[in-house]
């Protein structure tokens, strides 16, 4: 199914235009002693998705709170459309947002407002439209993500891919010219993680919107991108189309990519990847589960083993 | 250095003042926020009359019957209408009532606030330029400081009906003389001053509330700890202005009295 909608999502790679709307140049980002951003860089396109993957809790999110100027870098310089945001003042960002749509992982809808409240909230604060306007555009954007039957409620009241959905509605309730998604597919089944995939993919090729996506779906990567970096130790380890990504020679690409059964990387530097942490209990689990998983697929094994050398200190930073 | 503990309270405490004074800048919004001010007022105040009203007639009528049983060993129980006026009127109203306000309201709004922070919808304010100061705190805090002095003039009448009823039915005091006397406990200056310190306690427990709402790290955890925060701090802020503020009067109504 996601090779299907590969080939669909080649052609509008050909109206993407050249200039950046986002530029990281050098961006490092130090938190609580540990650094997060190391002198990150990469560029996204107009009109393209770009999907940012990585290990968990290596810092993509930073990356994307940076972006929004929740979080300001050491140093770097991150532009948008390209003006530069990390030496905004807070009114200057405050009218920078507004060109920003962010999907956040809760959906992060106002809990006391129904669902048709929380999308018109953007529009009542930051527009004079008539209440017929406001309605119009409301129901236009609770009808693509296909809840305006809901839309009288309350966010408690509905499950979480619903409330992903809403707070898509409401991200794009402004027409923003970025859409920042960070992990649209987590928590969500198969069947509604694909939906989303879908509408990000509409708002791509209708609305010609730029989005910026950070996931560590693999299948939801393939299925959206139209160009993958892969976030590694702080920096961008692989840039590349979703083919090239498949096809990368990258042993921590292969390893992250195909969910830890290929690559040269092992287990123990999975945990060295999130350096300065004591390998905490669920990763221990985690890494636990992974070896009975792997005893019972069999063929995964032998692979990790030929490649994993001698139980070994944590690898080296290896970066290109 | 981050971890010098008193450096840490200071930083909450400029952290809570600075909210305060951007709230009370945004208070222009407060006709467009009108429908989350009305909320508000209605969470603080409405929902907490049945509440301050059965505590502050307890604490009336406790009051009544202590200083009664005093009273009466010098024949002066009809003093006790006096005694309950004025120090309902001045003290035990406005701050019995923030105290009650405090419990009921100061915790849940720092859980709710937190909470917020928590499951990133003040960020996602924020992302969408809607200043969560004054869409959140300012219609909490205002709201706060408007039903925070109603509350007391409820209470207080209640905590002096409390007394009366105890002076009449188990002390003995004809309801004429607890009034007659309790006429005399009170001036209108009392009694400004008495709702004023309500605005200032209401105004201190709200802004505490919120700032630790708002600084609310670290998920379910961290939201237990700024509600408990906001109780422990807001009391003992509260109980520590409420006395300056009595000194402070006494001492301008001792230089009134030496003018005149």
């Amino acid at each position: 199914m996601a090779l299907n909608v590969q080939t669909e999502k080649s052609s509008p790679a050909a109206l993407v235009d050249t200039t950046p709307m986002v530029e990281f140049a050098g961006v490092s980002k130090t938190l609580a002693g540990r650094r997060i951003l190391d002198r990150l860089t990469f560029n996204v396109k107009k009109g393209e998705t770009f999907v940012i993957i990585g290990y968990s809790g290596t810092g993509k999110s930073v990356t994307l709170r940076n972006l929004i100027g929740l979080m300001r870098p050491d140093e770097g310089s991150i532009r948008v459309a390209g003006e530069e945001i990390t030496t905004m003042s807070n009114k200057e960002l405050e009218v920078m947002r507004r060109k920003f749509g962010v999907l956040f992982q809760s959906g992060a809808l106002i809990a006391w407002l129904d669902l048709f409240q929380n999308v018109e909230l953007p529009l009542l604060e930051h527009t004079k439209m008539s209440r017929r306007k406001r309605t119009e555009i409301v129901q236009q954007k609770l009808e693509l993500v296909n809840l305006w039957q809901d839309k009288d409620k309350f966010p408690a009241e509905i499950s979480g891919g619903m409330k992903k959905r809403a707070g898509l509605a409401r991200a794009i309730a402004l027409d923003p010219e970025l859409v920042l998604y960070d992990e649209p597919s987590s928590g969500l089944d198969p069947v509604i993680a694909y939906e989303i995939d879908k509408l990000i993919n509409r708002l791509r090729d209708q609305l010609k919107m730029t989005q910026i996506v950070v996931t560590h779906d693999m299948e939801s990567a393939y299925t959206i991108a139209s160009r993958i970096g892969m976030f590694y130790q702080g920096g961008m380890l692989q840039i590349g189309t979703p083919d090239e990504i498949r096809a990368s020679d990258i042993a921590e690409v292969q390893h992250f990519i195909t969910g830890g059964r290929e690559g040269a990387v092992s287990r123990r530097s999975t945990t060295a990847i999130m350096k300065g942490r004591s390998p905490t209990f669920s990763a221990r689990l985690e890494a636990g589960m992974d070896e009975a998983e792997a005893e019972t697929t069999g063929e995964a094994t032998p692979a990790i083993m030929e490649l994993e050398p001698e139980p070994s200190p944590p690898e080296p930073e290896n970066k290109p | 250095m981050k971890d010098f503990i008193g450096l840490r309270a200071i930083r909450g405490a400029g952290y809570t003042l600075l909210l305060l004074l951007e709230a009370l800048g945004y208070i222009n919004h407060a006709w467009k926020r009108r429908r989350a001010l009305f909320t508000q007022m209605h969470v603080i105040g409405t929902q907490s009359l049945a509440i301050t009203c059965f505590f502050m007639l307890l604490v009336g009528m406790v009051f009544a019957l202590q200083t009664g049983i005093e009273f009466a060993r010098f024949g002066q129980t009809s003093l006790v209408g006096l005694v309950i006026v004025s120090a309902m009127v001045r003290e035990l109203g406005p701050w019995m009532t923030a105290f009650v306000l405090i419990a009921r309201v100061g915790s849940s709004m720092a859980a709710e606030i937190g909470t917020m922070k928590t499951s990133e919808e003040i960020d996602a304010l924020e992302v969408m330029s809607i200043n969560p100061v004054s869409f959140v705190v300012m219609p909490r805090l205002l709201g706060y400081a408007i039903m925070g002095p109603i509350l007391t003039i409820f209470g207080t009448l209640v905590g002096v009906a409390g007394g009366a009823l105890v002076s009449k039915v188990q002390l003995g005091v004809p309801l004429d003389d607890f009034l007659r006397m309790a006429e005399r406990g009170a001036e209108p200056l009392d009694i400004y001053w008495g709702l004023l310190k309500s605005l200032v306690f209401s105004l201190c427990a709200g802004a505490v509330a919120c700032a630790n709402g708002m600084r609310t790290t670290g998920g379910a955890v961290g939201v237990g700890r700024a509600s408990r925060n906001t109780v422990v701090v807001a009391l003992t802020l509260t109980v520590f202005l409420n006395y300056l503020l009595t000194s402070f009067y006494r001492m301008v109504k001792r230089l009134v009295a030496g003018i005149l």
